[in-house]
């Protein structure tokens, strides 16, 4: 007869498991939240762009990649304290069978995505800048007031 | 154990070849890549590879499925490449599959083409392609090809397991790595690494047309780029912008 003696956990194991379980249930979220729609809409007739989000200790960097655009038609809107839209038109008409689909019909003109900023941002300072394709966004956070601790 | 990952072959493949990898990574620099250099050369898709670990999908050309990760031959000249993102999780036994394959092939060096991330790629003009290899006869390959050499840091995905598979068989492997976007599709990046392996294979291959096409290829590559996106923050991908401990 062979006899196994079962480990008691740890509480960190136990925790550890916890923080894994929710960061797999985060992914998982953030993955239904990514894939459950297309990147196109016909009755906007729109793409959405690719999209990007860094946040350091002073601002909120948002990246935009925006092929094909012409540049002079790219729009940048707070439409409210935390959610920037970005909008450009396309230098040209594309069309689904340009992509080889034949089982969709429409065509888009333009790109436009809305972008939900997590954390208090002052957007009526942002900066923008556009290189290489990419629109570059500079949105600074909003001070709070600190207190000094001195360094012994 | 059930086989996890399985080497299908549709055509007869000689020994002794390069094989290039194309798997969808930082910038998909490698996917756009390797589709580029497949296309240029007229390569034909001599085996497919299939694996319940990944998702269930079937890539139709001309009406016809197809597994989305295939493996191609024109004259000596392998390449596997990924139309869609690789789950994370399916990343080391199919990285495993591949080197073993490459073994039973007798496939004299693998080139792995793929990108650096680099956080100012706004501001470069001029992609430098970096290399790492598989052991000391690969990296005097590098070394003749003038590709400067990645002496320390991590590399994280597909790339860094076949590197160290390759090293495990004593097969030579070099991975070329130009400086890329992290998050979006790089055809400039790709068409500095297709120079690049082209110019050491002595392979003809324009990258003109591709340059042309970047913004259509940007276009085009949304959405493999979004999805590569998730399964590079799921195998922590950013760790290559670490520091390595260095005493």
């Amino acid at each position: 007869m062979y006899w196994e003696r079962r480990r008691r956990r740890s509480i960190f194991e136990i925790i550890d498991e916890y923080l894994e379980e929710l960061e797999r249930a985060s992914r998982e979220f953030m993955g239904a939240l990514l894939s459950g729609r297309p990147s196109w809409d016909t009755s906007e007739r729109c793409l959405e762009p690719l999209t990007n989000m860094h946040i350091t200790p002073d601002e909120v960097v948002v990246t935009v990649d925006l092929p094909m655009v012409k540049p002079e038609t790219i729009k940048v809107r707070a439409l409210s304290d935390n959610v920037l839209e970005v909008s450009a038109e396309m230098k040209r008409t594309v069309y689904f069978r340009e992509f080889g689909v034949t089982h969709h019909s429409g065509e888009f003109c333009g790109f436009k995505s809305k972008t939900r900023i997590p954390v208090p941002v002052d957007m009526r300072n942002l900066t923008t800048k556009f290189v290489r394709g990419i629109l570059e966004i500079h949105i600074p956070r909003k001070a709070k007031a600190g207190v000094r601790i001195p360094v012994e | 154990m059930p086989e996890l990952v399985r080497i299908v072959e549709r055509g007869s493949v000689p020994p002794g070849g390069v094989l290039l990898a194309g798997l969808p990574d930082v910038g998909l620099v490698g996917v756009i890549a390797t589709t580029h250099i497949i296309s240029s050369l007229g390569m034909e898709e001599v085996a497919y590879i299939d694996s319940n670990l990944l998702p269930p999908i079937a890539v139709l050309h001309d009406g016809l499925p197809h597994s989305p990760l295939r493996i191609f031959h024109k004259d000596g000249i392998l390449a596997v490449l990924s139309e869609t993102a690789i789950p994370a999780s399916a990343v080391q036994p199919i990285s495993q599959s591949i080197v073993d394959w490459c073994k039973g092939k007798e496939v004299k060096m693998v080139v792995s083409l793929g990108g650096l991330p680099t956080p100012n790629r706004q501001n470069i003009e001029e992609v430098k392609v970096f290399g790492a290899a598989s052991n000391d006869e690969a990296l005097k390959a590098l070394r003749e090809g003038s590709v400067e050499i990645l002496e320390r840091g991590f590399m994280v995905g597909p790339y860094a397991l076949i590197l160290r598979y390759c090293a495990e068989k004593g097969i030579n492997a070099i991975a070329l790595l130009a400086q890329s976007f992290f998050e979006y599709p790089d055809p400039e990046a790709a068409a500095a690494v297709v120079s690049k392996v082209t110019e050491m294979l002595n392979l003809e291959v324009d990258v003109t047309e591709l340059l042309k096409k970047g913004e259509e290829i940007r276009l085009r590559a949304r959405d493999v780029m979004r999805r590569t996106q998730q399964e590079l923050a799921r195998m922590s991908k950013s760790q290559e912008y670490d520091l390595p401990l260095y005493v």
